[in-house]
């Protein structure tokens, strides 16, 4: 036997007690990952606030139609209006049309792109080579380990929509917190090998100086260009979730506030469980010391127990919630909200920390009430 | 019996040496005088059975003698110690190693096994899992369960169980045995087995042994018998 076996054995003593706690502790822990991971999805993720700033503004009539670039400049003057960009879909082929060689190719402006899409980083050295080599294009960090691509290796795109072929050397590798499945390159490209689409551009990505004033910025890029030979649409990247960011300040104050109660009720719990079996074993605390057990060592084994008890019950809720979310996030009807959506290995981490610190918090004042008691007394203890 | 048998230190070292010892518990308003000026000597090698009626004082000064209580005044040395100089930690590291104290009540963990407590002191020794082993064997060899290793407490008769305390009194070989009514819950046959094993390890593994006891029987298994009445100790007869 070790300490750390006496300390389990310790632990399962009463079975049914110990069961309780961990399943108690292992469903708070349950909802806390739950919660911690559905603020990540909406807040950290897609609800961040370049995100929730953007906009998109496209041919009102369908996507495949262009817009003339001169919309660009008319909207950066807008009020509300941070930054424009111009993007155009080339719709290439990467060496075959097997899906796994499938992925996006936008022409666009490597002066402004980084500026409205700040939620995509890239190395300052690297923006800076591709604004420098117009048939450069950055890649996104998923796509290039894929495909194991490096800086300076050239892709071969060929043309489909358009009767010319991409030749580009990657400057550049950005990370998302969501992939793109996306590369970008200069869009003078295009209007070079095609130029009979100079002077127009597939859509705007326009950043707004607020989440607020998004609807407003949407409204005014479409009046603008109602009466026009092309009128535009625009509409937040993540219209769908407007509801949501509007809502955000709300859903904020109010998954915290579960959280929080959440870790005050596990630390009841385990609290009053402690507190119980710590008090129960007063005679053999004493017999303990008798044996030769310093104070500190009786602290270490109590707290140990509830920790491991805690650390228990917190991994099976932090399963639990991975497995669920895993589950909901194919389920139909339910993976349209929650695609992608995942339980990290950092929000298991955490909720592991948090059960570990309840654990100690709650076991500290009767182990250490315990490791202070007179031994006479607890001798003299009947119960 | 050859003096080169007798161990040095038995003729000559007290073990214990208590001079004008008194402990005063102070209750709210009331005040007991559980020891008053208490002097006594225990030669190293000697067998003491301490005598008394309830209350008389018997497990307090046994509790002094162990370090886990401290005198109200009066000088106490133990094995030369001054325990009660001592910090927390360094008298239950004393503990640990000079001596072993065993229960009217056996008070065994119930969840460990009778292996398991009697290792239970020696997990705080930097012996290795093999010697703590070894020793563990030993100690349960000397008290006859080295059948009864896995068996958990309650799955033990009483005598059963006041001999794997004794096991555990003695595993880490301390010098001073204490043993306070080790034969009150058992019957009398029970009762012979454990004092057969005190007086075994007070004659050949040469421990120093302080029994407390209400009967007269388990008494004259000691070299001497001293009586504690309302916490004096009466003179030797
Ligand atoms: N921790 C304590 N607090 C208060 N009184 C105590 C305490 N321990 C012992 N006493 C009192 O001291 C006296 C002697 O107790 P004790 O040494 O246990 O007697 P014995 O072991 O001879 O029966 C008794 O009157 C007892 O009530
Ligand atoms: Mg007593």
């Amino acid at each position: 036997m070790t300490l750390t076996r006496f300390v389990s054995k310790n632990a399962f003593r009463n079975k049914r007690r110990t069961a309780l706690t961990i399943v108690s502790i292992a469903f708070s822990l349950l909802l806390l990952t739950v919660m911690m991971t559905i603020w990540r999805a909406f807040y950290l993720t897609e609800g961040s606030a370049e995100s929730a700033q953007r906009l998109i503004t496209r041919n009102k009539v369908s996507l495949v139609f262009w817009l003339p670039s001169y919309y660009r400049g008319k909207i950066r003057a807008m009020p509300g209006v941070k930054q424009v960009v111009n993007e155009s879909w080339f719709g290439g082929q990467y060496k075959d049309q097997k899906p796994e060689n499938m992925f996006a190719q936008f022409g666009t402006d490597p002066q402004e792109f980084f500026d409205v899409y700040k939620d995509l980083s890239i190395p300052p050295d690297q923006l800076a080579a591709w604004q420098k080599d117009r048939a450069g294009c950055v890649v996104d960090a998923e796509l290039a380990k894929k495909h194991s691509w490096k800086l300076g290796d050239r892709l071969f795109i060929k043309g489909v929509i358009f009767p010319f072929d991409l030749e580009l050397t990657i400057r550049g590798i950005f990370t998302s917190n969501q992939p793109t499945e996306s590369i970008y390159f200069n869009s003078a490209y295009i209007d070079e090998g095609f130029p009979q689409i100079k002077g127009r551009a597939g859509f705007f990505g326009v950043l707004a100086d607020s989440p607020e004033n998004v609807p407003k910025v949407a409204k005014e890029i479409d009046e603008t260009f109602k009466n026009v030979e092309r009128p535009t649409k625009t509409e937040s990247e993540h219209a769908f979730q407007l509801g949501w960011i509007a809502m955000m300040g709300n859903v904020k104050a109010f998954i915290l506030s579960i959280c929080l109660a959440v870790v005050f009720a596990i630390l009841l719990v385990s609290a009053n469980t402690m507190a119980m079996s710590i008090r129960e074993r007063t005679r053999e605390v004493a017999l303990l010391k008798t044996l030769g057990f310093t104070r500190g060592k009786v602290l270490v084994l109590f707290v140990g127990e509830a920790v491991a008890l805690a650390l228990a019950g917190g991994l099976i809720g932090a399963l639990t919630a991975s497995a669920l979310i895993r589950a909901a996030a194919n389920a139909p009807g339910l993976n349209f909200f929650l695609s992608g959506v995942r339980v990290t290995g950092l929000t298991m981490l955490v909720a592991l920390l948090v059960a570990a610190t309840v654990g100690l918090v709650s076991a500290f004042l009767p182990a250490y009430h315990a490791s202070r008691q007179n031994i006479v007394e607890g001798l003299r203890h009947i119960g | 019996m050859s003096t080169a048998t007798v161990p040095r230190t038995a003729t000559q070292t007290k073990v214990v040496q208590a001079r004008n010892v008194s402990k005063v518990f102070k209750r709210d308003a009331f005040e007991v005088k559980a020891l008053d000026d208490v002097s006594i000597e225990i030669g190293a090698g000697e067998f003491l059975a301490l005598m008394g009626p309830s209350g008389s004082g018997k497990t307090t000064l046994l509790n002094m003698i162990a370090a886990i209580d401290r005198p109200t005044s009066g000088e106490l040395l133990v094995l030369g110690d001054n325990i009660f100089r001592f910090s927390d930690g360094q008298s239950a590291r004393w503990r640990n190693e000079h001596i072993g104290y065993v229960f009217q009540t056996f008070n065994l963990i119930p969840v460990l096994t009778a292996f398991e407590n009697v290792e239970l002191p020696l997990l705080l020794t930097k012996l290795s899992a093999q010697q703590r082993r070894d020793h563990v064997m030993t100690a349960l060899k000397l008290v006859g369960l080295e059948d009864r290793v896995n068996h958990l407490p309650k799955q033990l008769s009483g005598g059963q169980e006041q001999r794997v305390a004794i096991a555990r009194a003695i595993v880490s070989d301390p010098t001073l045995l204490l043993a306070d009514e080790p034969t009150g819950d058992l019957d009398s046959h029970s009762a012979t087995e454990v004092l057969d094993i005190l007086k075994r390890l007070n004659e050949d593994s040469h421990k120093t042994v302080v029994m407390v006891t209400h009967d007269p029987h388990a008494a004259s298994y000691a070299h001497v018998t001293r009586h504690l009445e309302k916490g004096m100790l009466l003179p030797p007869a």
